[in-house]
């Protein structure tokens, strides 16, 4: 079968790998400013080819290079998990001013969460000609959609699904509480005078 | 809701208990004081409507032993005389409302919903202020989309919004949301502002506490 990227993996990969070097260069940054490592860890991939081909047919799109790399944005795929809130839109904002980068969409889902409690920040992004998805969010919030995740393929809860979709709103809705809480007290210690000793 | 009827006088306690079970209430009865402690330790009220003068023991040893058993349920005593004496040491012992015999069954009954009300108005309790929601149940703000507070964050800004317009200052709101907790001081309030600030910020909502440490604040 020929690839569905056609002759563009060498192309995603760049501007995979520029984007991933441009999230260092604002980690490198921040981290000489604040002395803390804004970033927790920094997840990449090209979307396989598998996965690619299914999300065409599930949109009812025609499986084609076309369609993989112009019509579906998330060939690339980067997600940021940052320490703090105010992280997030630190590197967000970084992103979204780099030159060459074109921002096609946009959507905070960590002001206007989902219903279900999802919090995530999503960047939908032009280098090149080439699309990028990029997700930013703290760890609270990558903790709570691994285990959301887990639950909504867990077959074996049918009939509690609507208690479990229920308390872990109310988790992500305190997660979220907490992570506003941790930046406060954050800033706050910043502020305080420095420690000579 | 259950009511525990601690009545020794059979005619009275019968007329009470119809008289109850008519507005829907579940009712269970005692005859003497014994019998009430057994049932409360073993059993869960919303209300107990407790004699004072009753054989074995009287009303009053009942309600000191099930508050130094930590049982806060709701107690209306009924006393036999209008002394001041008896209903301040019923009061004392911890209990919440008292009738003085004889009295009329309506009368009863309006204090039992009276109950009723206190304690639910403070489980269920919604506070609507601005676009913001504040449920008391689960301590959710809500505008947008929601958080879940901690007690004293939800305490504070439901002393806040109860003052609409005021200007509190910090030792108020020690006293009223911190109370007996020693370690608070005006920095711990001026922290719990920033939060509320910063959650209220989180839920999309316009609302927001003004102040300072020194000035005091209000939303």
């Amino acid at each position: 079968m020929e690839s569905l990227y056609g002759s563009n993996i060498a192309r995603l990969e760049e501007v995979m790998d520029y984007l991933l070097s441009e999230i260092n260069s604002i980690r490198n940054q921040m981290m000489e400013e604040e002395g803390l490592d804004p970033v927790e860890h920094c997840l990449s991939r090209i979307k396989s080819e598998e996965s690619m081909r299914e999300k065409c047919i599930r949109k009812g799109l025609p499986v084609t290079t076309d369609s993989a790399l112009n019509k579906l944005y998330d060939a690339i795929g980067i997600r940021v998990v940052c320490a703090f809130l105010n992280d997030v839109y630190k590197i967000k904002e970084y992103i979204t001013s780099l030159p060459d980068c074109e921002v096609v969409e946009e959507k905070d889902y960590i002001k206007h969460a989902k219903p279900n409690g999802y919090r995530s920040y999503h960047l939908i992004v032009r280098v090149k000609e080439t699309f990028a998805e990029i997700q930013l969010r703290t760890i609270s919030m990558d903790t709570w959609a691994a285990l959301e995740h887990h639950v909504k393929y867990k077959k074996d809860i049918k009939g509690n699904e609507e208690l479990f979709t229920k308390e872990l709103k109310r988790c992500a809705d305190e997660l979220a509480s907490t992570d506003i809480s941790m930046q406060i007290i954050k800033d706050r210690i910043a502020k305080l005078p420095e420690n000579n000793n | 809701m259950k009511i525990l009827l601690v009545e020794d006088t059979k005619d009275l306690n019968r007329a009470l208990t119809v008289a109850l079970e008519h507005e829907g209430y579940s009712v269970e009865s005692a005859f003497d004081g014994e019998e009430a402690t057994d049932k409360i330790m073993t059993n869960g009220y919303d209300v107990v409507i407790l004699d004072i003068m009753m054989p074995k023991k009287d009303g009053i040893e009942v309600l000191k032993d099930m508050r130094s058993r930590n049982v806060v349920t709701p107690v209306i005593m009924l006393t036999a005389k209008a002394e001041v004496d008896d209903k301040v040491l019923g009061l004392d012992a911890g209990a919440d409302d008292y009738l003085t015999k004889p009295f009329a069954i309506k009368e009863l009954l309006a204090r039992v919903r009276a109950m009723a009300r206190r304690k639910n108005g403070y489980d269920s309790e919604m506070i609507e202020y601005g676009d913001i929601k504040l449920n008391g149940g689960n301590f959710e703000l809500s505008c947008e989309n929601s958080v879940i507070l901690s007690a004293k964050e939800y305490e504070l800004l439901k002393t806040l919004i109860r003052n609409e317009g005021k200007v509190l200052s910090s030792d108020y709101l020690l006293e009223h949301v911190w109370r007996e907790d020693d370690g608070a001081n005006e920095d711990t309030v001026s922290l719990y502002i920033m939060y509320l600030n910063g959650k209220l910020n989180g839920i999309a909502s316009n609302v927001e506490i003004a102040g300072k440490l020194e000035s005091g604040y209000c939303i």
